[in-house]
């Protein structure tokens, strides 16, 4: 990829302690790309997530965005969690404008966004719900348009749909298709659920057991809308898998 | 039949009510009908006094005015002990310098009950207005620091990280995460305090005073007029729980995200 990546991850290492849990991690994102990173459970995915984003400090290493060290307080970074991240006292609408409030955009902006990502997570007419309000699907929906609405030049994506049932993830994750294609941001999605990961991905990153490393990249070019039972599909999840396997 | 339905904020009354009318019906028994009444008047006389005092006078000033000294004593103290609390709290939940500075100073005055300063009190302002408002400072200043310490340093380490990554900085995440998450917090602690406020107002009323409804009571006992003791406790009461209804309304307003209600 080279000079063109939008992101750049060189040399990553990470220790708590004496404990190894990144070891010379090093790939690039392409710009655009929905990167899909796989790995067995416990591999350290979230410590890897953390430290692209400086939550933690890392060992070793650097990471570039369009070829300068990542810096949230500089670049156009959203990040959306395992669990719900919705300020509870906000309410949907307040939530999504949040980080366009942070970043001091112009309120008739402020005002677009908000209406053109509730209307897209189908959240318009719950903008004046509270958290405590709502369905957990909803909460997800309230951090991914919150995420899109600052239009950001990178999205972290640690397991959003983890905790959901199988109906709620698969509406979900079409949405976050829909958006990315949208809007044409990078994504790094990471799951430990290789079904997803295929469905999801242009790329599909395989990590390896602790401590962490890139085991392989593969390209993940199927049609989309993607069919789970197509043999092409069932392909390449069953490759993943075969890489995953650590035992 | 026709069913009446009744609001949620009414049953919440009625029964309120009809719990203080059973607790009279059996002061009242209990006075009339056994030998409690040699030793307590009924509520009946209470009542009657504390009525008769709203317009007539009990020592220079009707009951209405003795509350007003005592709540102006207290919304002083609690004021500056709350809002002070507030700043020394939220400052330790965020800083570790603070905390640092702040934590064992504040862990050796908490333990000390604040009619314990009564003597330096007095030393120090003096038996004016200064001194009980002091000592009601020092009734409030303890528990809200603790919520309000406490709030902060527990605010959600994702909701931060959140902020973080969106581009916040210090600034703006202490006040659009850590504060927001704290108030909850800060009104539990306020709440106690208030209680507190009152306890050492009638206290500091007690030491040295000419007004208030702890100089109702001291005066009563010295007179040895019971009704008049009982009139003083039962206007803490009204004036109390009045206070605390209107903290709760506050709560209510303010954290209405917290109690699932648009």
């Amino acid at each position: 990829m080279g000079s063109n990546a939008k992101v750049k991850v060189r040399h990553l290492t990470k220790k708590f302690g004496d404990l190894l849990v990144l070891d010379d991690v090093s790939f690039e994102v392409g710009d655009g790309d929905l990167l899909c990173v796989v790995g067995p459970t416990g591999c350290g995915k979230t410590t890897f997530l953390n430290s692209l984003t400086k939550i933690y400090d890392i060992t070793s290493g650097e990471i570039l965005l369009n070829d300068e060290p990542v810096d949230p307080g500089r670049h156009n970074i959203s990040y959306i969690f395992q669990g719900d991240s919705t300020m509870p006292w906000l309410t949907v609408e307040q939530n999504v404008r949040f980080g366009l409030d942070i970043k001091g955009y112009p309120e008739a902006r402020k005002r677009e966004q908000v209406d053109k990502y509730l209307d897209i997570v189908g959240l318009d007419a719950y903008r004046g719900y509270y958290p405590k309000q709502l369905s957990a699907s909803m909460l997800q929906r309230v951090g991914i348009a919150r995420a899109f609405a600052t239009e950001p030049e990178l999205l972290l994506m640690d397991e959003p749909y983890g905790q959901l049932d199988i109906e709620l993830r698969f509406k979900l994750e079409d949405e976050l298709v829909k958006l990315w294609r949208l809007t044409g941001t990078t994504v790094i999605f990471i799951t430990h659920n290789i079904e997803e990961a295929v469905y999801l991905g242009n790329r599909i990153m395989v990590l390896t057991n602790k401590p962490a490393g890139v085991k392989e990249t593969l390209n993940d070019d199927l049609p989309r809308p993607r069919d789970i039972t197509a043999p092409e599909f069932v392909e390449l999840r069953n490759r993943v898998t075969d890489l995953i396997k650590w035992w | 039949m026709m069913k009446i339905r009744l609001s949620r904020g009414m049953i919440d009354v009625l029964s309120g009510a009809a719990s203080i009318g059973c607790f009279l019906l059996l002061w009242l028994a209990l006075t009339r009908h056994t030998g409690l009444g040699e030793l307590i008047p009924g509520p009946d006389v209470v009542l009657a006094a504390l009525f008769k005092g709203l317009f007539g006078k009990v020592g220079r000033h009707g009951i209405l005015v003795h509350a007003g000294y005592s709540l102006a004593r207290v919304l002083a103290g609690f004021a500056i002990g709350g809002a002070a609390g507030v700043v020394i709290g939220l400052s330790m939940g965020w800083s570790r310098f603070a905390e640092a500075v702040f934590q064992p100073l504040y862990r050796v005055v908490r333990p000390i009950p604040p009619i314990a300063w009564i003597p330096i009190s007095i030393i120090w302002f003096g038996l004016g207005e200064s001194a009980k408002v002091f000592l009601i400072f020092l009734a409030s200043f303890a528990n809200v620091t603790l919520n309000a310490w406490s709030g902060a340093r527990d605010a959600d380490r994702q909701l931060i990280g959140a902020a973080r990554m969106l581009g916040a900085n210090q600034r703006q995440i202490f006040l659009t995460i850590v504060l927001p998450s704290a108030v909850p917090q800060i009104f539990a602690g306020l709440q106690v305090a208030m209680s507190n406020s009152w306890a050492t107002v009638l206290a500091a009323e007690m030491v040295r005073s000419s007004e208030g409804l702890g100089w109702m009571i001291v005066t009563g006992m010295s007179n040895n007029d019971i009704v008049q003791i009982l009139s003083g406790i039962v206007a803490i009461g009204v004036v109390g729980f009045v206070l605390s209804v209107a903290m709760r309304k506050a709560e209510a307003l303010l954290c209405r995200w917290n109690h699932g209600g648009r």
